[in-house]
């Protein structure tokens, strides 16, 4: 079995390839002739198939010792099985760029309102992968330096100037938040402005003059800052994180057995 | 590779127990009540809002793979989609995810039939944006721009990109509503939106706004298993605190012993 799943060269490559294709080719055909009911029915087969994969794996009791310690019988495939989904992922990405070009090419093609952007959207989609691609098969110096360009001097800084449009939008985000107009709003505040001035050493100073022992220690910034950090902080957020993951567990089961109902399938099964 | 460890193993196991249990229970038609949900009753309200308007909805489903919480992103929109479908109402949903466009595009194509407005349903409204987060969200900013939505759907897996989105939807005029797993986004969708689901409010969702059984069972089945581990938290503070060594002992946890060992201590035990 591991064998099947060693990476190949050369002409054993290309078998697996296309052997790979025409049984995809066919399971695709497979599928379409099968009735609608029977299909769902298999996805629900096949998903609880996966799941049942992984949840054996993680339940399943591991070695001690030995060249299996910290592993059981199906920790080898776990692997080429994670795989499946990033092979599904390759196929996802075709039609993502499916539906991008199909849109912008729609609205270049139709001179719709703003068209111009798509033009600058499919243009950069172009520069950017033509040299990607190309660097790959010829690597001349120019194929590099032109890559790089677009990558390190135009991506990259695109990149980093969206990120820092953050940090206005905190100031304007936090104006809003800070307003006081509820009890709420006002803890919020009170809150936000101990952690601040604790976090830094400008607001350590204004407190700097309490002795840093005993009882009297509580009422320094940097303490105070401290203990909503992690004594009211840290549980609320362990707290809800606790409810999220049971949520995600029921989610995960619902999925796993098919119980869901609506958007990914049309009636209870 | 991590593993279960046995009380991993048989908490996981009763909860997965109660939740399937309650699920069941619900599906036999058993009456439930369910808390109200400021957030969630506020969806017809913007929808309403949106229609009243004659501007879009946007919704997206942030920057997840194809796992469980985009997935319930996806169920919450669907739902959107469905009360939208019946004004005949457009949603814009920009995707990130390539692998997120044929299930996004079937779940709102089922949940614009389900309104009884399947031809309303454009493919275009769903456009991939790039799986770049930064390109995401200048994407979805020029969207929210230049269609001015009168309301706006942020469910998912967030980071940073979630201040842009939210302060852009913000600037024009859109009703908010968010919910995310991503604890640390939750402030700022706080601060930013009008409507924010808190925790497992996110997976509340979709049991509140369908009514189903079967996510009704689920969620009563939630609460069930959060109570019990509030009462094995209850239980492992007041074990510790009176210095046992019990539960650090089942758990393995040396944390817990120093912690048992310093009460101890402290009340004169051994």
């Amino acid at each position: 079995m591991g064998g099947f799943f060693v990476p190949k060269q050369g002409a054993e490559l290309w078998a697996y390839i296309i052997g790979a294709f025409v049984v995809g080719l066919g399971i695709l055909y497979a599928l379409s002739l099968t009735p609608k009911s029977l299909r769902k029915t298999l996805i629900a087969g096949i998903t609880f198939l996966g799941g049942l994969f992984f949840a054996l794996e993680f339940f399943w009791p591991v070695d001690t010792a030995g060249p299996m310690a910290g592993k059981n019988f199906l920790t080898a495939y776990i692997k080429p099985v994670s795989s499946v989904t990033t092979i599904l992922g390759a196929f996802a990405l075709g039609l993502g760029l499916y539906s991008m070009v199909s849109i912008h090419g729609r609205a270049v093609a139709k001179r719709r309102e703003n068209w111009g952007f798509s033009a600058v959207l499919l243009g950069a989609i172009l520069a950017m992968a033509i040299p990607a691609i190309w660097k790959e098969y010829d690597k001349s110096p120019q194929i590099a330096g032109f890559y790089r360009i677009m990558y390190d001097g135009g991506f990259n800084p695109l990149n980093a100037t969206m990120f820092s449009i953050v940090a206005f939008y905190i100031v304007s985000a936090a104006y809003r938040a800070f307003r006081i107009r509820t009890v709420e709003a006002g803890i919020l505040l009170m809150s936000a402005v101990i952690i601040m001035i604790g976090q830094v050493t400008l607001g350590q100073l204004l407190t700097a003059w309490i002795p840093n022992e005993n009882f009297s220690s509580n009422f320094r910034v940097e303490n105070l800052s401290n203990w909503i950090l992690t004594r009211v902080n840290s549980p609320a957020q362990l707290a809800i994180s606790l409810g999220i993951g049971v949520g995600t567990l029921a989610t995960a089961l619902r999925l796993w057995l098919s119980l869901e109902r609506g958007a990914f399938f049309d009636e209870e099964l | 590779m991590k593993h279960a460890t046995w009380p991993a193993r048989i908490i996981l196991l009763v909860l997965s127990g109660i939740i399937l249990y309650a699920i069941l229970s619900a599906r036999r038609g058993k009456k439930l009540y369910l808390r109200r949900i400021p957030g969630l009753n506020a969806i017809e309200e913007a929808v309403g809002r949106a229609v009243e308007m004659g501007r879009p909805i946007l919704g997206s489903i942030g920057l997840g793979d194809v796992d469980v919480i985009t997935l319930q992103a996806l169920a919450i929109i669907s739902s959107v989609a469905t009360t939208a479908a019946r004004f005949a109402h457009r949603i814009v949903l920009p995707l990130r995810n390539a692998a997120q466009v044929p299930i996004a595009e079937e779940a709102l194509r089922a949940a614009y039939t389900a309104g009884g407005r399947p031809d309303v349903f454009n493919e275009q409204d769903l456009p991939f944006l790039s799986g770049e987060q930064f390109a995401y969200a200048a994407g979805v900013a020029g969207i929210i721009q230049r269609e001015r939505p009168a309301a706006t759907f942020l469910f998912g897996t967030f980071y940073a990109e979630a201040l842009i989105i939210a302060e852009n939807a913000n600037q024009v005029g859109a009703i908010q509503i968010a919910g995310t797993p991503s604890t640390t986004q939750v402030p700022f969708f706080i601060a930013a939106c009008d409507y924010v689901l808190i925790g497992d409010e996110y997976y509340a969702a979709t049991a509140y706004i369908t009514r189903q059984p079967t996510l009704l069972g689920s969620l009563i089945g939630q609460d069930i298993g959060k109570m019990l581990l509030l009462g094995m938290i209850i239980l492992g503070v007041v074990l510790v605190t009176f210095g046992s060594p019990f539960i650090a002992n089942i758990f393995g946890d040396k944390d817990l012993e120093t912690f048992a060992a310093y009460f101890r201590a402290a009340t004169g035990g051994k």
